[in-house]
């Protein structure tokens, strides 16, 4: 499904950020640099299409996650000059709900990539344990930022949700320095 | 999805999990917290495995069984405990089950 989602939203980016050059050329060097990174993303995504199925994957997950978002935000740019209402707020609101979902499925997946045991250099359930809180932690982050930009005000939003991202990777870090200080003492 | 609800809906497997997310254990180990065959707990092992919750890995002479669940597969996991006696109800024996 990813494999025609990506090349999908690509297109689509394209074709709104040239839509965005009609309709507001005066911002021609923005949408250059747009259509450049589009670019990229579709080089990017042709030379790991040659690859093997596993090594793709990661690439296509992110040109979908950058595609979507791009796409999400030249769409909403499209509204105002099309006649539409400002939606420089909706804009704004969308894609960072959208940032605060793909941190929660990427902390969703963190406890399930799993290294070899022969290649783990400390306890492997220090390592798991370890891997289920990161996973937690980067999961309840995203949803909460997710939900402080969905319903506070613009205003309070932005410092609230970087609190609350900034709270998830104190965890984090606190959490992986006290893996590696036990990993010393016990050494 | 279903291989995940069908792997949960039996409390032996659900008892498994919560052993492997103290650490990996061995096949061996993980059969002695429970009254069972050992045939019947490999049934289930390989429930566990098809529905990509568990990762078996050989170290040396033994197979070491780990977790390997998403957060929100874990948070299913602490709903069916929840609601276990409700899947108890419907739980059908396993193949190879006494």
């Amino acid at each position: 499904m990813k494999i025609q989602l990506a090349p999908a939203l690509l297109f689509a980016s394209s074709v709104l950020a040239a839509w965005n050059w009609i309709l507001r050329p005066e911002r021609a060097l923005a949408w250059t640099a747009t259509l450049l990174f589009i670019g990229c993303m579709a080089a990017a995504l042709f030379v790991t299409s040659r690859r093997a199925n596993n090594a793709a994957e990661p690439i296509r997950n992110a040109v979908v996650f950058a595609g979507m978002m791009l796409a999400v935000a030249l769409g909403a740019k499209l509204v105002t000059p099309l006649g539409g209402p400002e939606t420089a707020e909706i804009s704004r609101r969308t894609t960072m709900i959208l940032l605060g979902f793909c941190m929660a499925m990427s902390g969703n997946m963190m406890p399930k990539t799993l290294t070899p045991l022969s290649a783990l250099q400390c306890d492997p359930a220090r390592i798991q344990a370890f891997q289920r809180f990161a996973g937690w932690t980067w999961v309840l982050s995203g949803l909460s930022f997710s939900l402080a930009w969905l319903v506070l005000p613009l205003a309070l939003a932005r410092p609230v949700s970087m609190v609350l991202l900034i709270c998830g990777m104190v965890l984090i870090a606190s959490q992986m320095v006290r893996l590696r200080f036990m990993r010393q003492k016990k050494a | 999805m279903n291989r995940v609800f069908k792997a949960l809906s039996d409390p032996t497997r659900r008892r498994v999990l919560q052993l492997l997310r103290e650490r990996p254990m061995s096949a061996g180990e993980l059969s002695d917290h429970f009254p069972v065959s050992k045939p019947t707990m490999s049934a289930h092992f390989a429930v566990l495995q098809e529905a990509d919750l568990i990762e078996a890995e050989k170290t040396g002479r033994t197979i070491l069984y780990r977790l390997k669940m998403s957060v929100l597969e874990d948070a299913l996991l602490g709903f069916a405990q929840t609601l276990g006696w409700e899947m108890k109800k419907k739980q059908r024996p396993i193949k190879g089950e006494a």
